[in-house]
């Protein structure tokens, strides 16, 4: 399939870029590798689940404090430690969460997450002599799979063995995410968006679905918040203001959400194209909200819904030729 | 007695904006049934359009008294903002609830650039003007009679709502409207007009409710922003829909929020959210709500 | 005709007991008591407004009776778990086009098959590649004619297979009653039969107990009911064997005078 052709020809560009591109263009594709498992979760959640979560943002906070809690409360900068304590922490904060906003949907659901979210925005600003406050807290450039690689200065470390490192994360938790979806519980939570109230009628537990695509969605945020934490070595408090959450529905629907990559292209298109647009311009905030509104408006299904539509246009056209050319058949089917 | 007389009068202020500000969201919800994110946008142009509409005006010379009838007109006249905006938000009238959610974000986001590129990043204010009036004193408690006014203002709104929603004729073809789109349709009512006229309206009394707000505070970029959240809290409260709803929880938010200023103000913010959290578990429909989660 | 009878099941397998429905002042459903016994297909009619879905949608757990209750399979409906009721064996179809616009007609079966089959926290399987669930799914788009249509969108299905679809999903439950809201509205005359036959033929096949059946159309009420409840502002005027049935002039009158085609 030309789908899955292409994708390998992504991976291996990526596998192969450290060796031909500039530091600096590496450095913006592992916020590229964040984001992309971000919005796995977060496509998981809307995308699939159908809920709009402008607080999703708080779980990419949790784990980048996480992280950088892990070094500040234990002492050890290990990565796989960092990302073992953000798991853990975007299930004990995701699971009571979830299990209160599963009751909801719509703009219900919106405005309960747009609260958490912000009511952790607050938290991390008043508890300062813990979270560092505005300030937030310092990550510190951890061990990876217990080596120190002193060999590495800081960039080298980030566009070397932290990049591949990150890369592999994303190929398995993407598959991971692949696999999901297509399972029955991925059907089930399908079914769930498109019409609750016949899924429940057909055996789907509509509220257990959901409360459990927004724990994975939550140890997702968390597992891309370490990768940014680490990446940019700091926790910053603004990774969970809600504006932040905006962002990555930005990208969801950029990309295509209920498609399983929208999210990830998106990811991709908007950190090339954010990185000029805020080199060029103060006012960049005008022209996403701008590119949103149009592609809401015109092109709901984003830049992959964009693809198959003109896909399927091009079936339809074919389709419609070899039709014109047969003698007419008797009956249609 | 004091110090509930000093909550309950600071308080009150609080509510008649908020109430403003939600009463706006209530019509636009009940009516059309959108949620619009962007009220806070507007609240904020409310606020940077009133400080530069006055300030033109005193330079026309106007008389300083006067200045209320300034900001009054300036919110009024930004308010005409809801008539393209409705003409944006029509185009996806028909879609599902998440995009509308997400279309007024991108206003959210074009909103508080526009008022960047015209007024700047540094916060604006009115000077002491509403001082003007000086200060009256109500059971020993000190207040700027400016204040005074706001209250009675959004009273006299609360009021004037009431009866045109009530009473009148057009508010009887809003409220048809509200229960049903495709049989007020069926009746010969114009039903786009009704949805281009509320969303004004519902936008107008945003921008007043800001415009209003001014003289004793500060314009700054994130004023918005701050006031999404506690407008949701006043309709979560009051029950999505309801006029009398944003009356109540606009004073139950506004009370709540000045107690916990003079209390312990580092929980401002947090209380807010935390009533909404907790409004949201216990009666999604809110007091005086007709729409179940 | 008779449906096969499901064995060991104790009758009624679905009963209403002085169930009455009031929204404030209004009474949607006044005091109605029905059962529904293997093998039955009974059939609901009445005026519009007579109440006939609020009954099947608190006869399905989807509405909470004021007083009186509703049992299934002899236990009463304590909580309105719909999921529940599902797995028990309890199926509906609804009035209005009930799909799920972005999902094709083989993933629709396989919601339900999966529910079926137990498999809704399988998280990691393709559910395309579990035998148990695509068995069923064939299965039962054979039985309804859809199976050449297994991967379109449903919503790109034309109204009488939507219909057919909505019907299908609540069937690959293996239900043991199955409750059908107007089963052939909006479909052309000349299709109906064939809708009828088709709905009934497959329930057979996949051994449902007991048929019950919301309609207008008193053709198919009268070829195809073993039994026949009238219903008129909310209360049961008439329950009784669809022979007897069409001998009582004044419940008829009331039922088709005032129904609608």
């Amino acid at each position: 399939m030309m789908s899955r052709i292409l994708i390998v020809v992504f991976l291996g560009a990526l596998a192969v870029a450290p060796m031909v591109m500039p530091p600096y263009f590496l450095t913006v594709l592992i916020p590229f590798f964040a984001y992309a498992i971000i919005l796995f979760g977060l496509n998981l959640l809307f995308g699939y689940g159908g809920q709009l979560s402008f607080g999703h943002a708080m779980f990419v906070a949790v784990g980048a404090y996480a992280a950088a809690t892990s070094y500040s409360v234990l002492g050890v900068a290990s990565f796989e430690l960092m990302l073992g304590v953000a798991v853990l922490a975007a299930l004990c904060i995701g699971i009571p969460l979830a299990l209160i906003a599963s009751r909801f949907t719509g703009i219900f659901f919106g405005v309960l997450t747009l609260s958490f979210g912000m009511l952790f925005h607050s938290i991390l600003f008043k508890f300062y002599n813990l979270t560092g406050g505005e300030s937030g807290m310092r990550v510190p450039r951890p061990t990876l799979l217990g080596m120190e690689l002193e060999a590495y200065n800081k960039i080298g470390f980030l566009t070397g063995p932290f990049y591949y490192y990150c890369l592999i994360l994303l190929i398995l938790l993407g598959y991971l995410m692949w696999r999901l979806v297509r399972s029955p519980y991925g059907l089930h939570l399908s079914a769930s968006r498109d019409n609750p109230v016949k899924a429940l009628y057909l055996g789907v537990r509509v509220r257990w679905v959901r409360t459990v695509a927004f724990v994975i969605s939550a140890v997702y945020g968390a597992i891309g918040g370490v990768m940014l934490g680490v990446l940019t070595g700091l926790a910053d408090p603004e990774l969970s203001y809600w504006t932040h959450s905006g962002h990555l529905v930005f990208m969801t629907i950029l990309g295509g959400f209920q498609q399983f990559l929208g999210p990830a292209v998106g990811a991709l298109v908007m950190i090339l194209v954010q990185d000029q647009l805020m080199a060029e311009t103060e006012y960049w905030r005008f022209f996403v909200g701008l590119a949103l509104a149009i592609i809401v408006i015109v092109l709901p299904g984003g830049i992959l819904g964009g693809l198959r539509r003109i896909k399927f246009k091009q079936k339809e056209t074919k389709a419609h030729e070899d039709a014109t050319q047969r003698r007419p058949a008797r009956s249609t089917a | 007695m004091n110090f509930v007389t000093s909550i309950l009068l600071a308080g009150l202020f609080q509510a008649a904006v908020l109430f403003l500000v939600a009463a706006g969201l209530q019509l636009i919800f009940g009516v059309q049934r959108i949620i619009n994110l962007a009220c806070g946008s507007v609240y904020a142009l409310g606020a940077y359009f009133g400080i530069t509409f006055t300030n033109w005006a005193l330079a026309q010379g106007l008389p300083a008294h006067y200045f209320p009838l300034a900001l009054l007109v300036g919110g009024l006249l930004i308010g005409l903002v809801g008539i393209p905006m409705e003409r944006i938000l029509r185009l996806i009238y028909r879609r599902p609830e998440s995009f509308q959610l997400v279309l007024t974000f991108a206003l959210v986001l074009m909103i508080h650039d526009i008022i960047h590129f015209f007024w700047g990043a540094d916060p604006k204010q009115l000077g002491n003007l509403a001082m003007i009036y000086g200060s009256v004193t109500i059971f020993d408690v000190t207040m700027p009679l400016y204040n005074v006014m706001v209250i009675v203002l959004a009273l006299i709104v609360a009021g004037g709502m009431a009866y045109f929603l009530g009473h009148t004729a057009t508010g009887k073809v809003l409220r048809a409207t509200a229960e049903n789109h495709e049989t007020s349709a069926a009746m010969g009512i114009n039903v786009s007009k009704v949805f281009l006229l509320v969303f004004t309206l519902g936008t107008a009394l945003g921008t007043v409710g800001g415009a209003l707000v001014i003289p004793t505070g500060v314009a700054s970029l994130e004023m918005g922003v701050e006031l999404i959240v506690k407008a949701f809290a006043v309709v979560v409260i009051g029950g999505l829909g309801s006029m009398k709803g944003a009356a109540v929880g606009a004073i139950i938010v506004g009370l709540l929020s000045t107690l916990a200023v003079f209390t312990y103000p580092e929980v401002d913010t947090l209380a807010i959210y935390l009533i909404v959290i907790g409004m949201l578990i216990w009666k999604p429909s809110g007091l005086y709500g007709r729409v179940a989660a | 005709m008779r449906t096969q009878p499901s064995a060991a099941l104790r009758d009624p397998l679905l009963e209403a007991r002085n169930v009455s429905k009031r929204y404030g002042d209004f009474v949607a459903l006044r005091d109605v008591s029905l059962s529904v016994n293997n093998g039955e297909v009974v059939s609901i009619v009445g005026p519009n407004g007579a109440g006939k879905t609020t009954l099947v949608n608190t006869l399905t757990g989807l509405f909470v009776p004021t007083t009186g209750e509703v049992r299934f399979l002899g236990e009463k409906l304590a909580d309105n778990d719909i999921v529940k009721l599902s797995t028990q064996g309890l199926a509906r179809a609804f009035q209005l086009v009930n799909i799920f616009p972005d999902l094709t007609v083989r993933e629709t079966l396989s919601v339900a098959a999966g529910s079926y089959s137990g498999l809704r926290w399988r998280m990691m399987q393709n559910f395309r590649h579990n035998n148990a669930v695509q068995t069923i799914v064939e299965e039962i788009a054979q039985a309804f004619g859809l199976h050449t249509s297994l991967d379109v969108l449903s919503s790109a299905l034309p109204h009488g297979k939507r219909k057919l679809l909505d019907v299908a999903s609540a069937l690959a439950l293996h239900p043991k009653v199955l409750l059908l809201d107007e089963p052939t509205a909006g479909v052309s005359t000349a299709d109906k039969y064939g809708i009828m036959e088709t709905l009934l033929a497959a329930a057979k096949k996949m051994n449902v107990g007991a048929i019950m059946l919301v309609e207008h159309d008193m053709d198919l009420v009268s070829r195809y009911s073993t039994r026949i409840i009238a219903m008129q502002d909310g209360a049961k005027i008439a329950d009784s064997p669809a022979a007897e049935f069409f001998q009582n002039e004044e419940v008829l009158s009331i039922v088709v005078g005032k129904a609608s085609h």
